[in-house]
């Protein structure tokens, strides 16, 4: 961890992309998020940390309205994507995950081929006209997610026997492919290794200059490494967000503090 | 001596005991574990030795069923007695019932007799007569039926022996029992022995015990599963196209897409009752409703089909729910993460991992209901039906029978030789069967994706 590397790192934009306002999440009886307000800035990649539990998962979920899948769940209170509320009434879950991508904890491709994985998500939003088309963002994409050089000859070949860091750069690729504006990531890394991680975590940098990222990570050192902005989450109330660098040297909770150096979680 | 000196550990201090010989514990455990072990393996071979007990009994009684006897005889087709008018007329030709067959026969069969002096000393022409069935009028008869032109010819023709005659190469008849017996005499048995060395007479497999349909019950000989066959398949087309689309659609719903309340909780808890509910209680829901109330025909492998649907659906639901279950979460996510809509993620991703599942599950209620008897009972199979069904849709509406209500039909008989028939047709039954088990084993191995 560079530390003058962090100070420096100010973002230079300033556009919000995801502001929430109030955001209340019950599972059941279960107030898992307690009135969290936080604005998310464009081509930035916001990194929430937190002990297990603290509900950085769920707010993440909300974003992208995973949690509609789950039936004890409910969501109070205003996100606004672009200035759009997308708890609104007239929003399709469906056409708001096309806009906002998830990849998960675990690498989780389809058991079809690497190219099936990739142009599962264009052929269902009719993104591609034709073959050619849809060879060009399979392509596209692959490269994006740095696994074209490694998947290129091996396109129709089940996506289940990549090794775990390619099937996390898959699982990326097909999140890319849809061309969303908000890639929510959760925990990406925690199944891979040192290297796979290295490399999923550039490819996050990268990744910055087209979308808006937002990263749930349980590792305190990549989110230092790859965040511009960081959220710390402690039992369902979001304590503090700021500049990752002012969160890592500089907190200004006690509660942020007692957890970067390790006395809590 | 110095007080320093501290009491010097006691040099027979009790080790823990060595590690070469068990403890008494460990030998109880030990002990314990091989006892589990000699009564897991007592409860394996009982049940292998109940299976193969009733296998043999099975095809010891039941392989006989695929042979039947045959005798080549020379019959002249005499014009005089078959067609008195000479045109060849089939409404002439129709008239002539068998009884106008039968002495042809027995005359051909004592003539060949005679031919070959075969003849044991002092028996009777009506006793060589009666060993041929009686069948073999009527075989005579749908050959002229339909080849009128073989009248006035002669020809050998291979016609059914008498069941005892049959029952005596099969040893289920000897000439101490023919003696107590009204229906075959030690003479006819001293004959069949000397038809059989001179060839006339021989035992080879039966297709007719597959195709033909049921006989009455004086000829077992000529009786076959033909029309049962057929009636269990119709049940099963019936069964397969209601009970796949239905168990499967109500369980996508019910595990996908269906909220978690009192009412799917009630709904499932009475899935599950249902699937214990006796195959009987169907029978009399069919008769009740689709009989009496909807008025279809009895004995017809529609009702049949609509019965084992609905004894099956709890079946298929449950095997379909089991394996959408298993169907890993992360798999919904992902296809709900790029966008996917409920019924895209469900159609594109889930089924087709459920498939193989799915499959299965319906493969082993198929079979569960092509077993099934009790409820067939009670709405008419066990009619005895001669005629074949037409072909579907129609013949789902005709009268047939079913392969399990004619074993039972069979087993009702009071000729020995039928229980031979009912023991070949749990044979077939069993065939069925195992081979459905088996293609919904390679199905699965097929199909199973890892991921």
């Amino acid at each position: 961890m560079n530390d003058m590397r962090l100070i420096d790192r100010a973002t230079d934009m300033t556009d919000v992309k995801i502001a929430a306002r109030g955001v209340q999440v019950f599972y059941g009886d279960t107030h898992a998020i307690k009135d969290v307000d936080v604005d998310i800035q464009d081509k930035t990649v916001t990194a929430f940390i937190g002990p297990s539990g603290c509900g950085k998962s769920t707010f993440l979920r909300c974003l992208n309205r995973m949690n509609d899948t789950i039936d004890s769940a409910r969501v109070e209170g205003d996100i606004r994507i672009d200035g759009e509320d997308i708890y609104d009434r007239r929003v399709d879950p469906v056409q708001l995950r096309a806009k906002v991508g998830m990849v998960f904890q675990k690498p989780n491709p389809f058991p079809k081929s690497i190219y099936d994985n990739v142009a599962y998500g264009p052929k269902i939003h009719g993104l591609a006209k034709n073959r050619t088309d849809l060879d060009d963002i399979v392509e596209r994409s692959l490269r994006r997610a740095a696994l074209w050089d490694e998947a290129k000859d091996r396109l129709q070949e089940p996506g289940t026997g990549l090794s775990g860091g390619q099937q996390q750069r898959l699982c990326i690729a097909r999140a890319v492919a849809t061309e969303p504006e908000v890639l929510l990531m959760d925990e990406p890394c925690s199944a891979l290794d040192p290297i796979a991680t290295s490399q999923v975590e550039e490819l996050i940098d990268e990744l910055r200059a087209n979308y808006s990222v937002v990263i749930v990570t349980h590792s305190m050192q990549q989110a230092a490494r790859v965040s511009q902005k960081t959220a710390f989450f402690h039992l369902g109330n979001l304590v503090e967000y700021g500049e990752t660098g002012q969160i890592f040297t500089n907190p200004q909770d006690s509660r942020t503090e007692s957890y970067i150096t390790g006395r809590i979680g | 001596m110095t007080d320093m000196t501290a009491p010097a550990a006691p040099a027979d201090a009790p080790r823990k005991g060595s590690l070469l010989e068990q403890d008494a514990r460990t030998k109880r455990r030990n002990a314990a574990e091989k006892r589990f072990e000699v009564y897991g393996i007592i409860a394996v071979g009982i049940g292998v030795l109940a299976l193969i007990a009733l296998l043999t009994s099975i095809l010891v009684n039941g392989l006989g069923a695929f042979q039947q006897t045959f005798l080549n005889v020379e019959v002249e087709f005499a014009e005089d007695r078959l067609d008195k008018n000479g045109n060849r007329d089939p409404a002439d030709l129709a008239k002539v019932s068998t009884f106008g067959y039968k002495p042809l026969i027995e005359g051909a069969l004592i003539a060949t007799v005679d031919r070959l002096g075969l003849r044991p000393d002092g028996m009777s022409d009506g006793d060589i007569g009666a060993m041929v069935s009686n069948e073999a009028a009527a075989q005579l008869r749908n050959r002229v039926l339909a080849d009128p032109d073989v009248i006035g010819t002669t020809h050998t023709v291979r016609i059914l022996a008498n069941a005892r005659i049959d029952g005596y190469l099969k040893d289920r008849v000897d000439r101490a029992s023919a003696e107590l017996d009204g229906n075959v005499t030690p003479q006819q048995l001293e004959l069949t022995d000397r038809l059989q060395a001179a060839g006339v007479l021989d035992k080879a497999f039966n297709w007719d015990f597959i195709t033909a349909p049921d006989a009455s019950e004086n000829r077992p000989e000529a009786s076959g599963l033909g029309v049962a066959i057929l009636g269990s398949l119709y049940m099963m087309l019936v069964v397969l196209c209601l009970a796949l689309p239905i168990g499967v659609a109500a369980s996508i719903y019910l595990e996908e897409f269906a909220p978690k309340n009192r009412w799917t909780d009630l709904i499932e808890v009475n899935i599950s009752n249902l699937a214990a509910v006796p195959s009987i209680v169907f029978g009399i829901l069919g008769l009740a409703i689709f009989i009496n109330f909807a008025g279809l025909p009895q004995s017809a492998p529609i009702v049949g089909g609509l019965v084992l649907t609905l004894m099956t659906l709890p079946t298929i639901i449950i095997a379909t729910r089991a394996s959408l279950k298993s169907v890993p979460p992360s798999i919904r996510e992902a296809a709900l993460g790029v966008g996917a809509s409920k019924m895209q993620t469900v159609f594109h991703h889930v089924l087709p991992l459920a498939a193989p599942g799915i499959l299965t599950g319906t493969i082993i209620g198929l079979a569960q209901a092509l077993g099934e008897t009790a409820p067939l009972l009670l709405i008419g199979m066990v009619a005895f039906v001669r005629e074949y069904p037409d072909a579907p849709p129609e013949g789902f509406f005709d009268p047939a029978s079913a392969l399990p209500v004619q074993v039972y039909n069979w087993t009702q008989r009071a000729d020995p030789a039928f229980v031979e028939r009912a023991s070949g047709a749990i044979i077939v039954l069993l065939i069925f069967l195992v081979a459905m088990n088996a293609l919904a084993v390679f199905l699965r191995r097929r199909f199973e994706r890892r991921w």
